[in-house]
């Protein structure tokens, strides 16, 4: 099994960064987790590493409620990246607000990025189908 | 005329026998008038007797032509003298002319060729014999041979010549006497001719001197002439023409005026004439019966009637006519009443006879007694008279009569008689017996006065002067009195009669209008009730004309319009009351409804005054149809909605507050489960480690995280409970706080984070500020903006915060501006006040702050706004409602 070059966490919840990132070193898929706490922090970082012509992560797991800037900004942004790989994006949230899945859904359609919607608390078991299929 | 040939023959002879003369004295003194011409017509020679003749004896007529001496000579004459030249022997006629004192003369002419020696005619001989006399001559003795023939009544001949060749009509004394000329009148032939009568005797005499002129016939006619002055007379006219070698000279004739005689016998033919058509043409039935009843004549009529011939009666005895309907019975009688006529008595009778259908037929009969001059009876007249129609006519009058009388006993209307100088009631019929109460029996005692009531006898004065003058009266409105003396309401009219005694009567007819006076006034109260009803009509209403000018107006209608009188509003259109657009729309609106007949049903409209004044309505216009199909104007109802209109608006607001509030109600749901879920699964995740973790560190640091989580839920559950009780308090009450109090007091809770931040307050709040707010709220208000302010302060500078107020109507709107980092608005305005946004990275950050104070000046029926530029500051406006 090929390690994924790197992860990246986006997310303002300490607790949930936490357990992500212990989930995903239990699962050893990676050695290079990145983790950011708002949106704004994650696209920065990515604009640098694409002028770097560096990997952007090839997994990313990404909250919708944040300071600064949200996920849906974040996603915004980064659909506007020039970034030809697939990265697979995973929303986590513990929204139910139906609001935030259409989103979801629109913003599936309006990029070649793979994106799913998972709500918290994710299991040890997805976090590994996930970095498994990438 | 047998001796004029003879002589002519003898002149002949002799100039033939003198072929030439060879002295010119010789032909002068010829004793017969002789001229030479030659081949050119000029005279050579001529004889003293010729010169004399043609009374040339003061000029000289040797070498003169022919033509220039005669100057109208005849075209015969050339032609025959020109045949004599070319060899004739001899031509001769009769010729005349006039000379020089214009006297007529007559010639007889002979011509014969002039020879000379060698027997070449080189000229004519001219003969010519003045026979003038003896024409003259023979005309007298005609016209006295014709005055002499009729010997009678010699004073009524007048005559008269005409003289042909003058073209000269003479009449003598008695004939202008006959025409009534005077004596000095000059008549012609067709003045002669205009006097007779148009007609028959114009056209008579006309042809009898036609006749005259040119067949030489003679007239003897009886004639009506019609004198100068109009009188028509009869005359005998005679004419006869008078010729003198075959030619015309004139006519001679006489006038006889016969008009007695004519006139007598007129007389007599039309006495007979008048009494023969009387007799014949007269409707009654005449026969003349002698004494003994023989019928002796009868007329035409009595023989049409019976279908018989004047032969069948005649000689017949007056009883045996067919007509009599018992023949046996009749004939007695018939024969004593001649009997009696005859001897004097005069008798008539109404007796019916039957026609020559055997048709009974009422006729008035009447024989009279014909005396002689002696005095005696000589013949009887019968006389019949038919009286059918009479008797028809009075069977007519009486069924008019009786159909007069229903109608008048039957009629509604009253029906009175009085004497219309003494008032008198001499009859009335059922219908005012019924209205009245009066009875005939009453008749005797009433009059006509008494009908009147007391307060109208004036009128009754007035109208009898109107009736004596026009004959008639009314009709007019009146009362009537009963005999009761109570009135009732008539409608009277009437006219004179004047009956056979010449007494003055007056019909008068009355009828009963009651029920039209209750009718009336039930149409004037409904009107009343229909006006009332309109004016009291919480809406307006109008009717305008084709020209848009109201002719009718309600109470509201007028009040709208600002005036007090209907007659002020009343011809005036919309331009007069409203602005030139709302006038404009108003006025095409009308127009359609009018043109194509088609409403307008509650429409929205809306009106501008003159005075700016606006007015919402709901207006109906409907077309006001007239009998010929077409509008002659609109109905307008038009209904005030302006303050229904505010308070849907405020619904419609209302609606939209609360459709607000809902969303907001299901995000706060959203955002209640969402943060409790996020706790909730970080508690599950951590603990699912815990179970797993050997490590005694990492238990450690897991229940440490769990302990962290914990204490986060716990503030979430805070900051909800926050949250709800703004919610749930939202009847607390309002009271007045001091504004600038309240910062001081804020300011002294936060010195000490103040000074720590190097901060400053200026407060710039008027001391007197009153704001009407719950007291808990608005501390916590204070410090929440105050707190911000400093928090996100820019690090390159102290922050300032400065507090300031203003109003405007509904609200006191207090400012409170920093000098911080700002926010760009742009990309966080909607979720500024969002729960649990944050925009800056500054770890103390809840999020909630915020959301809670917008709750809270939200639940005080205030609201907040913010505008900020990052980089400079943030200044936050708080709407405080001073009314709610």
């Amino acid at each position: 099994m090929t390690k994924l070059k790197s992860i990246a966490i986006i997310d303002d919840d300490p607790i949930t960064v936490f357990g992500v990132k212990r989930m995903l070193n239990t699962l050893n898929v990676s050695e290079n987790i990145k983790s950011y706490a708002n949106g704004k922090e994650a696209i920065d970082d990515f604009k640098r590493i694409i002028n770097h012509k560096e990997e952007i992560p090839e997994v990313i797991f990404l909250d919708i409620n944040m300071p600064i800037m949200d996920g849906w900004q974040f996603l915004e942004e980064f659909i506007a990246l020039p970034i030809t790989n697939k990265i697979r994006i995973n929303i986590l949230t513990s929204s139910i607000d139906p609001a935030d899945r259409e989103n979801w859904r629109y913003y599936i359609t309006r990029t070649h990025h793979i994106i799913d919607y998972k709500n918290k608390p994710i299991q040890k078991k997805e976090i590994e189908k996930i970095t498994r299929a990438a | 005329m047998d001796n004029r040939i003879t002589l002519v023959r003898n002149y002949g002879i002799m100039l033939r026998e003198t072929q030439t003369f060879s002295n010119d004295y010789l032909i002068k003194q010829l004793p017969v008038s002789t001229a030479f011409v030659d081949k050119k017509f000029n005279i050579i020679h001529a004889s003293d007797k010729w010169i004399t003749d043609f009374d040339f004896s003061n000029r000289d007529v040797i070498g003169m032509s022919l033509f220039e001496l005669f100057k109208d000579i005849s075209k015969s004459w050339k032609k025959e003298l020109n045949s004599v030249i070319k060899g004739q022997a001899m031509i001769s006629g009769v010729e005349n002319f006039f000379d020089s004192q214009n006297n007529e003369k007559w010639f007889e002419w002979v011509n014969v060729p002039w020879y000379d020696a060698q027997e070449n005619i080189i000229g004519v001989i001219i003969q010519t014999k003045d026979i003038s006399d003896t024409i003259f001559d023979d005309v007298k003795l005609e016209k006295l041979e014709v005055l002499f023939k009729d010997k009678s009544k010699i004073s009524k001949i007048g005559g008269w010549e005409y003289d042909a060749v003058k073209d000269k009509l003479t009449w003598c004394k008695i004939t202008k006497k006959l025409h009534e000329v005077p004596e000095d009148f000059e008549p012609d032939v067709e003045i002669g001719i205009n006097f007779y009568k148009e007609g028959y005797s114009r056209n008579t005499i006309a042809m009898a001197v036609d006749n005259a002129m040119t067949k030489g016939v003679t007239w003897n006619e009886t004639l009506q002439l019609i004198t100068a002055k109009g009188k028509e007379i009869s005359v005998i006219t005679t004419g006869k023409p008078v010729f003198k070698n075959e030619k015309f000279l004139g006519l001679i004739g006489t006038f006889q005026d016969i008009t007695d005689e004519v006139l007598n016998k007129a007389k007599t033919e039309e006495q007979e004439r008048i009494f023969s058509s009387i007799f014949n043409s007269s409707y009654q039935f005449t026969a003349i019966l002698d004494t003994e009843g023989t019928f002796l004549e009868i007329n035409e009529t009595a023989l049409q009637f019976s279908d018989l011939k004047q032969e069948d009666i005649i000689n017949k005895k007056f009883w045996d006519a067919y007509w009599w309907p018992i023949p046996d019975m009749v004939k007695e009688g018939l024969k004593q009443v001649i009997t009696a006529a005859a001897q004097g008595e005069f008798m008539r009778n109404e007796i019916v006879v039957l026609d020559k259908n055997k048709q009974p037929i009422p006729v008035d009969f009447s024989l009279k007694p014909i005396y002689n001059e002696e005095g005696s009876v000589v013949s009887l007249l019968a006389e019949g008279r038919m009286i059918k129609e009479m008797v028809e006519a009075r069977q007519k009058l009486k069924i008019s009569e009786q159909k007069f009388r229903s109608l008048y006993e039957l009629s509604p209307i009253a029906y009175i008689l009085s004497d219309f100088e003494t008032g008198e009631i001499l009859d009335f019929n059922s219908s005012f017996e019924q209205a009245t109460a009066y009875g005939k029996g009453d008749m005797e005692n009433l009059r006509y006065a008494d009908l009147v009531p007391d307060s109208s006898k004036h009128k009754l004065i007035n109208f009898l002067k109107e009736v004596d003058l026009k004959g008639t009266y009314g009709p007019f409105e009146h009362k009537f009195c009963k005999k009761d003396g109570t009135t009732y309401p008539v409608l009277i009219s009437g006219s004179l009669v004047g009956n056979k005694k010449g007494r003055k009567l007056l019909w008068s007819t009355a009828q009963d209008i009651s029920e039209v006076k209750k009718k009336e006034k039930q149409i004037r109260e409904e009107q009343k009730l229909l006006k009332t009803l309109i004016d009291n009509l919480p809406l307006n209403v109008y009717i305008k004309d084709l020209e848009s000018r109201k002719v009718l107006v309600n109470k509201s209608e007028l009040i709208y319009c600002g005036f007090k009188e209907e007659a002020e509003v009343l011809g005036k259109n919309d331009f007069d009351f409203y602005d030139e657009t709302s006038a404009s729309i108003s006025r095409e609106e009308d127009l359609n409804v009018m043109n194509s007949l088609n409403p307008i049903l509650g429409k929205e409209t809306i009106s501008v005054k003159k005075d700016g004044g606006l007015t919402k309505f709901m207006t109906s216009k409907i077309p006001l149809i007239g009998p010929d199909g077409k509008a002659n104007g609109l109905i307008g109802i038009s209904m005030d909605i302006s303050d229904l209109k505010q308070q849907e608006q405020e619904l419609r607001d209302l609606i939209n507050v609360t459709s607000i509030q809902n969303k907001q109600l299901i995000n706060f749901a959203h955002i209640v489960s969402h943060n409790l879920r996020s706790h909730t699964a970080n508690f599950s995740m951590l603990l699912e480690f815990l179970v797993d973790e050997k490590d005694a560190n990492e238990q450690a640091n897991l229940i440490k995280m769990l302990t962290e989580a914990s204490d986060n839920l716990l503030d979430t559950l805070d900051n909800l409970n926050e949250v709800v009780a703004i919610s749930t308090n939202l009847n607390l009450d309002k009271k007045p706080v001091n504004l600038y109090e309240k910062i001081e007091a804020a300011e002294k809770n936060l010195a000490a984070f103040l000074k720590k931040n190097n901060a400053k307050i200026i407060n710039k709040i008027p001391d007197e500020t009153y704001i009407k707010v719950i007291p808990a709220y608005i501390d916590s208000i204070l410090m929440n903006f105050i707190t911000n302010a400093v928090k996100y302060k820019d690090d390159s500078r102290d922050p300032v915060i400065k507090l300031t107020v203003s109003n405007n109507e509904k609200y006191t709107i207090l400012s409170i501006e920093d000098n911080g980092l700002g926010i760009d608005l742009n990309k966080y305005g909607k979720k500024l006040f969002g729960m649990y946004k944050t925009f800056h990275d500054n770890s103390d950050a809840r999020g909630i702050g915020l959301y809670i104070t917008k709750n809270q000046i939200e639940a005080m029926n205030g609201k907040v706004m913010a505008c900020s530029e990052v980089g400079k500051g943030t200044t936050f406006n708080i709407y405080f409602n001073d009314k709610t």
